[in-house]
């Protein structure tokens, strides 16, 4: 199976693990990510703008253009597939075709077809199945207790991203499951994490994700696991300070079960060196 | 007149008969819109038309006296009415032609009222419209041919499903008229939801004390038949004459035999949680609901009996003085005949683990407002003290979540469950009568109490220091040994963080899921949310389209105690009204075979959903139950040969009625 692959920027940069991890582990579970050509912005940093057109283009360029190379578009980072996703309702929402037809004058680009735009999780559970996962397993991560956060833009808005339950998200639970984790009881799962705060009110973002870390590890979580780089970062680099929590990619994750090799995962992206914990599970071993 | 109307036959030589067009003004409602002088001048120039007149308000007295008068003196012998739907007043009209001595069904209504002067703006359309409405019903009405109300015994003996405080309160109505009731009931004992209640607002009466009375009267009456642990299987036959057909679940128990001296339970070590408590206590393999239970009968669950699961055990059989426990006891099947039904199947919460923020299942101190009554009740779990169950400790302060589930169209139910801002303010109340120290915060969005003596009762609620507060709970989670609450201050406008030693949801009332199955196995309307659909929703409450069915209780929607009561009571009258007649008279526009055309293809009888026609093997024809047919016509639209026609609206007429307009 081969899927259009748009990464976006900070999958090329602070959150170059969650990518690197990410292709490996596919090729591990049978699929193949191909990274769409001269991809641009998927628009999210101007998500705050009062004119809402420059969100929305760089979008509809990338879902044109992911439109000639095939049918489904596979994102990893929460932000981009937000966006992407709720640009590609906007498009096809019936009753919608003045507006679709101006946003389309504006890319070169022509659309061949709609594409159904995946996230990574989506195509585990509905394309290769959590069964098919758990067999790939060489690594299994056997009693690693590990609390599953989602955050705002993988659920909400729900009609829109249907992605889950949004108020008790279950997809990334399931993997951890399947990659032989135990999935903790979470409370917060979807509760904000301080977002962009952490740029000027970084108090704010600090007490938002210490909340969420405080409540895994009471539920008993001694590992957090996440598909945003941004919650990756509040959550990772805030605490790291005073933390004995080590805050994962999901993909991270998935290449470790799946017998990826410990310099393939990309650790030494995490602020909070989570090596020493995972040796002393045995999981390096 | 009546005496040229003699069949087909004078039909045929007489193929225009005198048709009376009666339009009514409405007041205007109709006379608003549509031009009744150009209407009645066009009308006038139809073929086949007499006379036309018109009338302020037709369904007067005047106004039928109008149409009786003119049968009689303009020897009228087709009656059409121009007015308003045949849903209020087609009956109305041909009782009034009938008087007059013209066949009732050669009277027929031109709706211009609703398919007319409603939806039309323009008068001159409306006025175009009623006309080509009229002179399609003209075109029906020459068709038409008198007919014979069909004519059906009654079995004046009653079926009442579920016997919750519905159904035998219908019941014993019933029952006390003096006609037998057969009362099914799928737990093993009576008395529903209202059993497990602790008081009831707003008076605070003991609910097991108020219902006990009438358990026992029910279960020693001997006109009623109670068949327990039992379900109904399925219902044959027509308003009148149903045949039902009843499981009666494996009891393993001899009723007849068992004393109810209740050794068997204190020695059984089989154990199973108890649903009854709402899964907060565990019972016995072999059970009764509660120690009032009627009948006072145990049953045993083959699910956690070890004997019947592994073969090992079997002490109740050894301990039983009266040799009463039967392993291989087995599903038995019970047929009955009776005229009449009443569906009170009731409800059940919705299932709070669906609200995935409120961490009901997963936080054990978060529980519903079932299974605080049983924390509240004296027979409960706890005897009646208030004890969370994580660690048995007296809560000091409680937060009630209203509209968990109800008012919510998004994760719960859209509609107001009715009776949870009453018993949310009686449970705090009563919470406080335990807990004297005890801190109660109750949640809501509006509290809502139309109702005798509800608005008092709330007021008492705030009088007693319980804390009300305007907004939406949006979490709820674990935090140590406290229960956390994020809800909104609504009044103050701000977000609030509630630290609660318990949380206690008023979840939605919804139907109970197995009367919702029953409801569809047996045909009965319900409507998108499962409750049973009332035959109109103001003037036949308790009546549902399936004549012979009739509702009670909270399976129709949710209501409270009284409110239930009032209901069964009146489908108990329904009923009364129903056996206080020898036979029962059924519309004859029916479906009719033609049985040289039919070739018994049998799309008729798939197409019915009144179970209304079966093909007869013997004949290869299809065969009509016209008692059972309530004349929809769905099976002469399925119909290839076009054997099958509909009395008075068959396929000829339809097609003149749709070149006339």
């Amino acid at each position: 199976m081969k899927y259009v692959y748009y990464p976006g920027c900070t999958l090329y940069t602070k959150a170059r693990s969650l990518d690197a991890c990410a292709r490996k582990a596919a090729e591990r579970v049978g699929f193949e990510l191909v990274e769409m050509p001269s991809w641009n912005c998927c628009g999210a940093i101007y998500n705050t703008a009062s004119d809402d057109l420059a969100a929305q283009v760089g979008s509809v360029r990338n879902l044109a253009k992911a439109s000639q190379l095939g049918d489904k578009l596979v994102t990893l980072c929460a932000a981009c597939h937000n966006v992407l996703k709720r640009v590609d309702d906007r498009l096809n929402q019936p009753g919608n075709e003045v507006e679709r037809n101006r946003l389309i004058t504006f890319v070169d680009e022509k659309f061949e077809r709609r594409v159904q735009v995946m996230h990574y999780l989506e195509v585990l559970k509905n394309d290769v199945g959590f069964d098919k996962v758990k067999e790939k397993v060489t690594r299994p991560l056997a009693g690693l207790k590990v609390a599953s956060y989602y955050g705002c833009l993988m659920v909400r808005p729900k009609e829109v991203l249907q992605f889950d339950d949004p108020e008790n998200p279950q997809v990334m639970d399931e993997l951890m499951r399947a990659l032989g984790a135990e999935p903790t009881k979470f409370d917060f799962k979807t509760e904000c994490c301080g977002g962009y705060l952490v740029v000027n009110r970084r108090d704010v973002a600090k007490t938002a994700s210490k909340r969420i870390l405080d409540n895994a590890r009471a539920w008993g979580a001694e590992a957090i696991v996440t598909t945003c780089p941004l919650c990756q970062y509040n959550l990772d680099k805030l605490r790291a300070g005073d933390s004995s929590i080590p805050v994962f990619y999901f993909t991270q994750l998935l290449g470790l079960a799946t017998g990826l090799a410990p310099e393939e995962l990309g650790f030494d992206c995490n602020s909070f060196d989570p090596v020493p914990f995972l040796e002393s599970k045995g999981l390096l071993s | 007149m009546k005496s040229e109307v003699q069949g087909p036959k004078s039909e045929t030589r007489n193929p225009k008969p005198r048709v009376g067009v009666f339009v009514c003004h409405c007041g205007i409602n109709i006379a608003g819109t549509v031009k009744i002088p150009e209407l009645v001048e066009r009308v006038g120039k139809m073929p086949g038309v007499a006379v036309v007149k018109d009338y302020k308000y037709t369904c007067s007295d005047p106004g039928q006296q109008m149409i009786r008068d003119s049968v009689k003196n303009d020897q009228l012998d087709r009656v059409i009415v121009a007015c308003c739907s045949p849903t209020l007043h087609e009956t109305t009209f041909r009782n009034a032609c009938a008087e007059a001595g013209l066949n009732p069904y050669l009277c027929e209504i031109a709706n211009i009222r609703e398919q007319c002067s409603w939806v039309t703006e323009d008068k001159d359309k409306a006025t175009d419209k009623a006309s080509g409405i009229i002179r399609t019903v003209l075109a029906q009405a020459e068709n038409d041919q008198p007919l014979e109300s069909i004519v059906v015994p009654i079995n004046k003996r009653a079926l009442v499903i579920g016997a919750g405080i519905a159904g035998i309160q219908a019941a014993l109505d019933i029952a006390n008229a003096g006609y037998e009731v057969v009362l099914v009931e799928k737990e093993p004992s009576i008395g529903g939801h209202m059993a497990q209640l602790s008081e009831t607002f707003p008076t605070l009466d003991c609910s097991q004390c108020i219902l006990t009375p009438r358990t026992v009267e029910t279960g020693r009456h001997p006109k009623i038949k109670l068949l327990t642990y039992s379900e109904v299987e399925s219902v044959s036959g027509y308003v009148g004459n149903f045949r039902v057909r009843i499981r009666q679940k494996a009891r393993y128990v001899d009723f007849d035999a068992c004393t109810g001296c209740g050794l068997c339970m204190e020695k059984c070590p089989g154990r199973a949680e108890s649903s009854f408590e709402r899964g907060m206590a565990r019972r016995k393999a072999i059970y009764r609901l509660l120690p009032q239970a009627v009948p006072n009968r145990p049953v045993i669950d083959p699910k956690s009996c070890t004997y019947l699961t592994k073969g090992k055990c079997g002490v109740c059989a050894k301990i039983c003085p009266t040799q009463a426990i039967r392993y291989d006891d087995k599903d038995t099947f019970v047929e009955e005949e009776v005229g009449a039904i009443v569906m009170a199947t009731g409800y059940e919460l919705f299932d709070a683990t669906k609200l995935g923020a409120y961490g009901a299942g997963e936080v054990p101190d978060v529980i519903d407002g079932l299974a605080f009554e049983r924390l509240l009740s004296a027979s409960g779990p706890t005897s009646g003290e208030v004890k969370r169950p994580s660690d048995g400790k007296a809560p000091k302060r409680i937060v009630f979540v209203q509209c968990a589930g109800s008012r919510d169209s998004t994760q719960g139910m859209p509609y107001c469950s009715k009776i949870c801002c009453m018993y949310t303010a009686k449970q705090a109340i009563l919470y406080r009568h335990r807990v004297h120290d005890g801190e109660a915060v109750i949640c809501y969005i509006d509290v809502r109490t139309p109702g005798k003596g509800f608005e008092e009762f709330y007021k008492r609620a705030t009088d007693d220091g319980i804390q009300y507060l305007r907004g939406k709970v949006s979490k709820i989670f674990r935090q140590g040994d406290k229960v956390v609450v994020w809800a909104a201050d609504t009044l103050a406008g701000r977000k609030v963080e509630l630290e609660a030693d318990m949380v206690v949801l008023a979840t939605a009332v919804v139907a109970n899921p197995d009367g919702v199955a029953l409801a569809r196995k047996l045909k009965t309307q319900i409507d998108t949310h499962g409750f049973m659909t009332e035959a109109h929703p103001k003037l036949r409450p308790v009546e549902t389209l399936t004549a012979g069915f009739f509702l009670a209780g909270c399976g129709q929607g949710p209501k409270d105690i009284p409110e239930t009561v009032a209901q069964a009571s009146a489908a108990a009258a329904k009923v009364l009204a129903m056996f206080g007649s020898t036979r029962l008279t059924h519309s004859p526009t029916v479906a009719v075979v033609d049985e040289e055309i039919c070739v018994g293809c049998g799309n008729c009888e798939r197409t019915c959903t009144y179970d209304a026609v079966k093909v007869d093997e013997k004949r290869g024809i299809a065969v009509v139950n016209a008692a059972l047919c309530e004349g929809c016509g769905a099976c002469a639209m399925s119909c290839p040969s076009g054997a099958m026609n509909h009395k008075n609206f068959t396929k000829k007429a339809i097609c003149e009625m749709a070149d006339s307009f």
